[in-house]
């Protein structure tokens, strides 16, 4: 009798336990959860994100302090900060912003990617005097605010907008694949104004499995050989058309774009800017080792004189 | 039940609650993921409308600006922007950085916000 009494305490003080538990526990979670108020970006909502990139990247056309926009661009925590930028980019064109708002994004991506600021600044309100620390999340704005733009001298020198003498050898098989080193200094150079026309320069059958099938790249130089990103191209065909800019994966060049063509349809290329223009494009037909038959890629080179 | 049983049970019922409260809010408190950009940390914040200002400093549009600066709240962005100000003038920031937040705040004082609220 006693022993089935001392059972029936214990049980009632688990059961009391077990509710106050409970009580405790939807108290905290439901009721008064704990209040954010000292967030940090890296949880900010998608779209909050992608405003926030874009003011990161609307600050780097301002001041082209690079390591800054990294270091910004790393409190989103971001997998593929480049990718973003890039997919973010893209985003923005194809819900139908004008290619101005997404340059800022495709230009840090594209800077990001070579490494170095590749357009002079237009002001010199924001020269930093300081070290420059890789930041991390925890990395307070305090700190990132006495950062140092390791390409401050490259830049300074550049005034007025001078061009880059380099060629940067493109992921996709080309003809010409000459691998130059990056500059050291600005070399003042005349630019092929805008509406200079690009004129085909090549046009290469790409057989390789690994690729996607029937793709056809498109890579756009100057008259010095140097990527242009920012190029409208148009392709046609019996039912359609599409139109898309280069320099949105700058990961594969600043002046690659990229299109999937359908197998037995002939298309119609138009570089924009300039109006050059190719017909009668179709995917060519290669055959793989074993002797089976795929469609390949093609490459098209254009190139201002 | 004895008055003893009812005093145990009320104690063990606190006990638990106690244990809830401290699970639920610093054991494993609720972790909060897409939060808008209001309660972002104040020098986060101040970043951002850094920013803004670098970025007013190269196209010189206010509206744009103030559409930047309303994804931090629905204060009026002359009032976003000074608190940046203040914080920017108690922690260090550079003159040029000063500056441009400065200039920013010219810029919003002249700007009529209307219908800017956190999206």
């Amino acid at each position: 009798m006693n022993r089935l009494t001392f059972h029936n305490t214990t049980l009632h003080l688990i059961l009391a336990l077990l509710t106050g538990l409970g009580l405790g526990l939807a108290y905290s979670w439901f009721i008064s959860p704990v209040t954010y108020v000292d967030a940090n970006p890296a949880i900010l909502r998608a779209d909050f994100k992608d405003q926030y990139r874009v003011v990161i990247a609307a600050s780097y056309a301002s001041t082209h302090d690079l390591p800054r926009a990294r270091a910004r661009l790393e409190l989103l925590s971001d997998t593929d900060p480049i990718g973003e930028l890039s997919a973010q980019a893209q985003r923005m064109v194809g819900l139908g912003e004008s290619l101005e708002r997404a340059q800022p994004l495709v230009q840090l991506a594209t800077d990001l990617q070579q490494g170095f600021a590749s357009v002079s600044p237009t002001a010199t309100h924001f020269t930093n005097t300081n070290i420059f620390n890789t930041p991390n999340i925890e990395t307070t704005v305090d700190e990132l605010s006495a950062t140092e733009t390791p390409t401050t001298q490259l830049i300074e020198e550049a005034t007025p907008f001078p061009t880059l003498s380099f060629e940067q050898t493109p992921l996709v098989p080309i003809q010409v694949t000459t691998n130059t080193p990056r500059p050291t200094r600005w070399t003042a150079a005349p630019i092929p104004g805008p509406g200079t026309p690009f004129i085909l320069a090549g046009q290469d059958s790409i057989c390789e499995p690994g690729l996607p099938s029937s793709l056809l790249q498109f890579i756009l130089m100057d008259g010095r050989r140097k990527q242009v990103p920012g190029i409208e191209i148009i392709v046609t065909w019996s039912q359609g058309e599409d139109r898309f800019f280069t320099g949105f994966k700058p990961e594969l060049g600043n002046g690659f774009a990229d299109f999937v063509m359908q197998a037995n349809i002939i298309y119609n290329v138009r570089v924009v800017e300039g109006g050059a223009f190719v017909p009668n494009i179709s995917a060519p037909s290669c055959t793989d080792p074993n002797g089976v038959k795929y469609s390949g890629g093609l490459l098209l080179t254009f190139q201002q004189p | 039940m004895t008055s003893s049983n009812l005093i145990k049970i009320a104690i063990a019922i606190s006990i638990g609650i106690a244990l809830g409260l401290i699970y639920g809010w610093v054991i494993d408190p609720i972790e909060y993921t897409d939060v808008p950009p209001n309660i972002l940390r104040q020098d986060y914040r101040v970043d951002y409308v850094l920013m803004v200002a670098e970025a007013f400093q190269n196209d010189h549009n206010p509206e744009t600006a103030a559409r930047h600066l309303a994804t931090l709240g629905s204060e009026p962005p002359a009032t976003i922007t000074t608190s940046a100000l203040e914080y920017a003038n108690r922690n260090g920031f550079t003159q040029n950085e000063i500056l441009a937040l400065q200039n920013l705040l010219t810029a919003m004082q002249m700007v009529q916000p209307p219908g800017i609220n956190t999206p």
